[in-house]
């Protein structure tokens, strides 16, 4: 029975969570809704992250752009959600291809720095094009309507949440187990010897981008939403660092990972609200934390711990000690 | 019979340095290629450009006909160049299965991974847990399949490098010094598997091996590289009495 409930995990969180929202409040269901808004995005930027390894710091801009793609196409054409909302992730993953490509010429710091650069232009962009985006005013959301109904209320956006939500969970387990999650992995680990597998790491990197930034379209989508209201503050580079803050917590390169830290970055706030001081270094001094103690995350912890079961390719915590047998001494030769 | 791999005149040059010198060698289907040559003498480099990993300044790459002078290093793993690394290139922190996985990517399914990641889509319906298992199977490292690979020796690291290119069934297998680190048992261990893995895997092998008699011993044709030019190509016998090969490694190895 447990080890049905250990090797399920997530079927259990979403069980859970449609459970909750029958008895629920309206500001609980809204922060139900917005953590699986953001459990959709960690999972986006955790594939480009944590498996693959690169540091994209523009998840906040792909979000926006979602976020302003549905919002516009149903504010004025009068799309409908169902189209609106894949549009919205297809408008994020082009862009982020097109940001991708000449992104992935540098790694590490550097494209940290170039992502960062990007997510400017794009605040700067929403902030000035007002006819479009309204600049700094902001714009209103339109409801979704299915077959009619209207889902205007947190109660009623949930169900759309919910689902897309589930979608794309189901979407990110099966890109992991794919050839393109491996060579996600592969990259990370090592460009030689990934090419020298038959690995195109460049396409497999403009990929990366594409693929997370679609998620983070999606969920920048499915927030709006949740606020009916969106403007360019909702995507700025605290939304990025939140959003980083998620993956390290929750734990990089684990299909688990985003989940846990999408809960908890929802909720410690909430907790917090009474220590608006604390709230605003918390984030800071949990990654340092994090980064520094427990650079696998929660999950990886629990993973070690043997609570949770392990996850393909999700690395192993070190071991102390290398029991290496080998009597001869390694030396290497240039 | 045509040669499986055909190099011809390349050339690699590092800055004002030439690490490989306008060589050219030709591997038939099923040799054992012995490539030795002092410390600093190109074979690395060489190993290298024919994987597509170091630029060619000139001269040309051929396998089994097809020109492949021009492929990307992914493009030429998926033609079937397959190689292992002086230092071993694994993935120390995964089991030995995942590291054997990544091998396989060349035999991508669909056209769509195909085109991401790179490969080709001939090969439908890839069994990987089949493929996997016959190759651990072989390697003797069934049991080791679940363990991660920082845990293993270096023997069993070098095996797993092996495997990594088995599993996509190379035409060429290029090994660097795979016995660089081995006790004298492991070494002939690994040996014997260098020996019959062209009959039983269809592969032709470039072998970069230190040990003089090892590679008299294991290889059909030995190819002499010295600072970064062919100096001598032939059996090893030939190899060994040969004044300029002797000249080049001053006496010293050829003793032992
Ligand atoms: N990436 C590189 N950049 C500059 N020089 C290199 C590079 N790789 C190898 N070399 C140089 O090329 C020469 C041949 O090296 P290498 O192929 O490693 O020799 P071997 O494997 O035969 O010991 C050496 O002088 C080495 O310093
Ligand atoms: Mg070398």
């Amino acid at each position: 029975m447990l080890s049905i409930l250990r090797n399920n995990v997530l079927t259990l969180f979403f069980i859970i969570v449609l459970a909750i929202s029958f008895t629920t409040d309206a500001y609980s269901q809204y922060l139900i809704n917005l953590m699986l808004v953001y459990v959709v995005v960690a999972q986006g930027l955790n594939l480009i992250l944590g498996f693959a390894g690169m540091f994209a710091f523009a998840h906040g801009a792909f979000m926006a752009i979602g976020a302003y793609v549905s919002a516009l196409l149903m504010n004025t054409l009068g799309v409908p959600y169902l189209i609106a909302l894949p549009m919205a992730g297809l408008a994020a993953a082009f862009v982020g291809c097109v940001i991708g490509i000449p992104a992935i010429r540098v790694s590490g710091l550097y494209l940290a720095m170039v992502t960062i650069g990007v997510s400017e232009i794009v605040q700067w962009v929403l902030r000035h094009w007002k006819p479009v985006t309204g600049g700094t005013d902001g714009m209103l959301v339109a409801s979704p309507t299915f077959f009619g109904v209207e889902f205007s209320d947190d109660f009623q956006s949930f169900y759309v949440i919910f689902v897309v939500c589930a979608l794309m969970t189901v979407l990110a387990q099966f890109v992991i187990r794919s050839r393109l999650g491996r060579a996600f992995v592969a990259i990370r680990e090592g460009e030689i010897a990934a090419q020298s597998s038959g690995i195109n790491v460049a396409r497999t990197k403009v990929f990366a981008f594409a693929i997370s930034a679609f998620y983070a379209g999606i969920g920048g989508s499915l927030f709006s939403l949740t606020q009916h209201y969106i403007n360019p503050e909702n995507f700025n580079l605290y939304q990025t660092i939140m959003q980083f803050c998620m993956v390290i917590v929750g734990g990089s390169a684990s299909l688990i990972g985003p989940f846990i830290g999408a809960v908890i970055l929802t909720w410690l706030p909430e907790l917090l609200r009474n220590a608006q001081a604390f709230q605003e270094i918390g984030f800071g001094l949990l990654l340092i934390v994090f980064v520094i103690f427990m650079p696998r995350g929660l999950a990886g912890l629990l993973i070690s711990r043997n609570i949770l079961p392990r996850e393909r390719f999700s690395r192993a915590a070190r071991l102390r000690k290398k029991p290496e047998a080998s009597t001869s001494v390694v030396v290497e030769r240039p | 019979m045509n040669p499986l791999l055909k190099v011809e005149g390349l050339t690699v040059r590092f800055g004002g340095l030439t690490a490989v010198d306008d060589a050219s060698l030709a591997i038939a289907p099923g040799q054992i290629r012995g490539l030795i040559g002092p410390n600093g003498a190109g074979k690395t480099t060489l190993f290298n450009a024919i994987s597509g990993l170091a630029p060619i300044a000139a001269g040309s790459l051929h396998l089994s006909g097809v020109d492949v002078t021009s492929f990307s290093a992914p493009q030429r793993a998926a033609q079937g160049i397959r190689r292992t690394f002086q230092t071993v290139q694994l993935v120390q922190s995964l089991t030995v299965y995942e590291n054997l996985l990544f091998g396989l990517h060349s035999v991508a399914r669909d056209p769509f991974t195909a085109f991401v990641v790179g490969g080709h889509a001939q090969r439908t319906n890839v069994d990987a847990d089949r493929i996997l298992a016959e190759v651990l199977e072989y390697l003797g490292m069934s049991d080791l399949q679940d363990r991660v690979v920082e845990t293993l020796t270096i023997a069993d690291q070098r095996y797993v490098e092996i495997g990594r290119a088995l599993v996509a069934r190379p035409k060429l297998l290029m090994l660097d010094e795979p016995t660089a680190g081995l006790s004298p048992a492991q070494l002939e261990r690994l040996d014997d598997l260098i020996a019959k893995l062209p009959a039983d895997w269809d592969v032709s092998i470039l072998l970069v091996e230190h040990v003089i008699p090892l590679v008299v011993k294991l290889c059909d044709r030995i190819t002499v590289l010295d600072r970064g030019r062919v100096i001598a190509e032939g059996t090893g016998s030939e190899i060994e009495n040969d004044p300029v090969v002797q000249k080049a490694y001053l006496g010293e190895r050829l003793d032992a």
